[in-house]
């Protein structure tokens, strides 16, 4: 045994025992390996952006930006622990919520634009209310407020929009859905006949503008929290605002034109809330001016109350999402958790057989490299919880699949060996030889596995950011590159020790003779 | 010491008859697409009471969703295969099936535009291709001091083209039989057996290489032969072992890696075949020019099938 192997056999045993401490004691404040999706449950989902025509990449890209801190900040606020919110491409947002089942709540967490804005009633010339009754009759179609150029939103008894009326900026006047898709006037003619029997009443809706025109929206607000209130007739739950300083200016004036507008009860003095163009609550304006304070109240559970809270401070989207999503996965906690188990036995099922395998075919090299197999386990396992690799079921795969293979340069060095001492060299020099000349073979061949792994990685990440095909190209790649160092160094270390001990001599444990004719 | 490059039309021919059954299988029964190819929705439910494949099948078509693909996982859960569903089709659904056949635990969902699966199924062939050619380039650069090395970069290609054939055959006549389908991890699958294929043949072609070198003796045919059998038992024990994981990973995990397990089961052994009886011989008949050996063989493969 030369002095060089002992340093570097100590060297492996440090290695080894640091492998396994940061196995089992937290690192980087991480306890655990980091488990996907698939093995934790959760959610995946993938959103096109909607961004309006003649977008440049430059807003685009900003717009994204903000989109995704605007999700992030969501997601954060809601209490979700390590979610993943990246832009796939140009216009794309993936969203994976480790843990997560509710999808449906999860959509509505990503997908819900906020923009939240204030609107009043329109007035005609006499300083009554317009309806969208009052559109569909006028010969010609035209704003009867003209000094206001921004949409009218029409919206149902259930306060849903039923028509918005947009202009092009040249004057040209027309009805759009909720949705943002055309309507005809004939369309909507036939449903309002139909709901007018009910008690809807269409009022329209027009932005309200501080004294310089600045439309109050949700940008102006510095702060929004889940309000409840606790009266006798059950518990009111109401969302506390607080305006920025040009915000709360704004409001006022609004707040003092709406006051002296009309009589207490009439839409003329009513503040039209409006999320998504869904109209929130149109409470009345009781005093002229509320000094940077206020409430949005409505019908609100505490539920949406906290849900609408978390909306209003994280921000709006600067850009609405295509629904429904491009892709959408959840998987249940429950068959997650029983993949772990299986798969855990699984691999040790797997790495115990390729073990006896070994022993019973190369007997005393075989069980160096069950031992290497064993250190290979621990150093992978404990890489993967460092950089940190998501294990998913796939990645798992893979891992057990580099463990089959790990053992294929084993395999290459001991048939070199056989053939060395067959040769009527000593061990020492077998040892030596074999190692040297299956390094090429070793080399060569686990590049193109290296070449697979990059396509993989590309081919996972490219479309849906497929968690499986990512997790098992890294877990794969990570495995072989070990695997060539704990094969050839590891093994080779093992093999050394026994170079000049009486063990050397003894060819029925290096099983020279079997396997051949 | 066993004669496998003087048999090699014989193993050729297990080979064209294996790709042949396969080619005929694609074209007749062809593969069945999974949604990441083909867009729709998939979930997974499991009922808290006994319910068979048919009832199951014909309460979807009562319920709208005649053309439903429904199937039984091993542990007795179903998977519905649907077109897209909106989160209300989709509750509306669940709510039907619970109304009819009382409790049920979904434990899966996926949903596919269009888009997507075919962006995903445009992608998978891109990667496919670039495997191809990135695995002929780095061969032939690996083997640049050889002569002609592009010809150990081609007869690898061949080799692999020819166990993805073979993988893709056996996988559409399972399909056929068990309703399998071909997703984005039996595509993950395949890359990985072309990976492992590849990294076999590159160890015969290296231990070809380096007899050369030795220059222990001229005959290409005796080299290639002595370096196929020197290489046989790792070549072997090679795929043991990794047979021996996939198949723990096939029987522990099973159903939703199954596509995966399954084709690397399949690409395993056939990659090995591969690598052994027809990459080596390969070179060797085109060292030689023996193309016309072919023609005979083929013309009798046809006459002892007629």
């Amino acid at each position: 045994m030369t002095r060089r192997n002992l340093t570097t056999f100590i060297i492996i045993l440090l290695l080894f025992a640091a492998a396994v401490y940061s196995l089992v004691q937290p690192v980087f404040g991480r306890e655990d390996l980091r488990l996907g999706l698939d093995l934790v449950g959760g959610v995946h989902l993938v959103y096109q952006a909607e961004f309006p025509e003649g977008a440049t990449a430059e807003e685009k890209a900003q717009n994204m930006e903000r989109a995704l801190a605007t999700i992030q900040s969501r997601i954060d606020k809601y209490g979700i622990a390590e979610p993943v919110i990246q832009q796939q491409g140009d216009d794309r947002i993936l969203v994976q919520l480790p843990g997560f089942t509710d999808i449906e709540e999860a959509k509505r967490l990503v997908e819900q634009t906020g923009f939240l804005e204030f609107r009043q009633a329109e007035l005609n010339d006499d300083g009554n209310p317009v309806y969208l009754g009052d559109y569909l009759d006028s010969a010609e179609l035209k704003f009867f407020d003209e000094t206001e150029p921004g949409s009218r939103i029409f919206v149902d008894a259930a306060n849903s929009p039923v028509a918005i009326l947009v202009s092009d900026g040249e004057g040209n006047l027309s009805f759009t859905d909720g949705k943002g898709n055309p309507v005809s006037i004939e369309e909507l003619r036939q449903a309002t006949e139909e709901m007018e029997a009910g008690s809807a009443v269409l009022l329209s809706w027009i932005p309200a503008r501080g004294d310089d025109g600045t439309q109050l929206t949700g940008s102006f607000l510095a702060m929004a929290a889940p309000g409840i209130i606790n009266q006798t007739t059950g518990v009111e739950a109401e969302v506390d605002i607080e305006w920025t300083e040009e915000g709360g200016i704004i409001f006022d004036q609004i707040a003092s034109r709406l006051y002296n507008a009309g009589a207490y009860g009439t839409p003329q003095r009513a503040l039209g809330i409006f999320l998504d163009n869904t109209l929130l609550s149109y409470p009345q304006i009781l005093q002229p001016a509320y000094d940077g304070k206020g409430a949005i109240t409505g019908n609100f559970t505490v539920e949406e109350v906290e849900r609408l809270a978390n909306l209003l401070e994280s921000g709006a989207l600067p850009m609405p999402l295509q629904k429904p999503p491009l892709y959408e996965e959840t998987v249940s906690a429950t068959l997650g958790g029983d993949f772990v188990e299986k798969s855990i036995m699984a691999g040790v099922v797997g790495i115990m057989l390729v073990m006896l395998f070994m022993i019973v075919y190369y007997r005393l090299p075989g069980a160096l490299a069950s031992l290497s197999l064993i250190f290979y386990g621990v150093l992978v396992l404990a890489i993967f919880k460092l950089i940190p690799v998501t294990m998913t079921l796939a990645g798992i795969g893979g891992f057990v699949l580099s463990i089959g293979m790990a053992v294929d340069a084993n395999v290459l060095i001991f048939e070199r060996m056989k053939e060395e001492m067959r040769a009527g060299r000593t061990l020492g020099a077998a040892v030596e030889a074999g190692s040297s000349r299956a390094w090429t073979a070793i080399r060569d061949s686990n590049l193109t596995t290296f070449i697979v792994c990059g396509i993989l990685y590309w081919l996972g990440s490219s479309v849906v950011a497929s968690a499986p095909v990512m997790g098992f190209a890294l877990t794969l790649f990570v495995g072989v590159a070990v695997s060539m160092f704990t094969a050839v160094i590891v093994t080779r270390t093992l093999l050394r020790l026994f170079v000049g001990t009486a063990w050397a001599k003894r060819t029925s444990l290096f099983s020279v003779y079997t396997g051949r004719e | 010491m066993f004669d496998i490059v003087g048999h090699k039309f014989r193993y050729f021919l297990i080979s064209g008859v294996l790709i042949l059954i396969g080619v005929i299988s694609l074209a007749t029964v062809g593969l069945r697409a999974g949604i990441e190819f083909s867009s729709g929705s998939m979930m997974r439910v499991g009922f808290e009471q006994e319910v068979s494949q048919e009832e199951l099948r014909q309460e979807l078509t009562s319920l709208g969703y005649a053309s439903a693909i429904v199937q039984r996982t091993v542990g007795g859960d179903y998977y519905i295969r649907t077109g897209e569903l909106t989160g209300e089709d989709k509750a509306q659904l669940v709510a039907a099936l619970e109304t009819q056949f009382g409790e049920l635990n979904e434990s899966e969902f996926y949903s596919v535009s269009p888009m997507v699966a075919t962006e995903t199924a445009r992608n998978a062939a891109i990667a496919v291709a670039v495997a191809a050619v990135g695995i002929l380039l780095y061969i032939t650069w690996a083997f640049r001091k050889m002569p002609s090395p592009l010809r150990y970069g081609t007869c690898a290609v061949i080799a692999l083209v020819h166990d993805a054939l073979i993988t893709l055959g056996i996988f559409s006549i399972l399909g056929g039989i068990f309703g399998w389908e071909v997703n984005l991890m039996f595509i993950t699958g395949i890359l990985a057996v072309i990976g492992y294929s590849v990294n076999n043949t590159v160890v015969v072609f290296d231990r070809i290489r380096e007899t050369l070198r030795r220059g222990a003796s001229t005959d290409f045919e005796a080299v290639v032969n002595d370096s196929l059998v020197s290489t046989l038992s790792r070549s072997l024990n090679t795929t043991l072992t990794t047979l021996i994981v996939v198949l723990a990973l096939l029987l522990f995990v099973g159903s939703s890696i199954q596509n995966f397990a399954v084709a690397l089961l399949i690409g395993g052994i056939v990659g090995t075949y591969s690598s052994i009886f027809v990459a080596g011989p390969l070179l060797v008949v085109w060292e030689k020019g023996e193309w016309g050996g072919f023609l005979p063989r083929r013309s009798r493969a046809v006459s002892t099938k007629g």
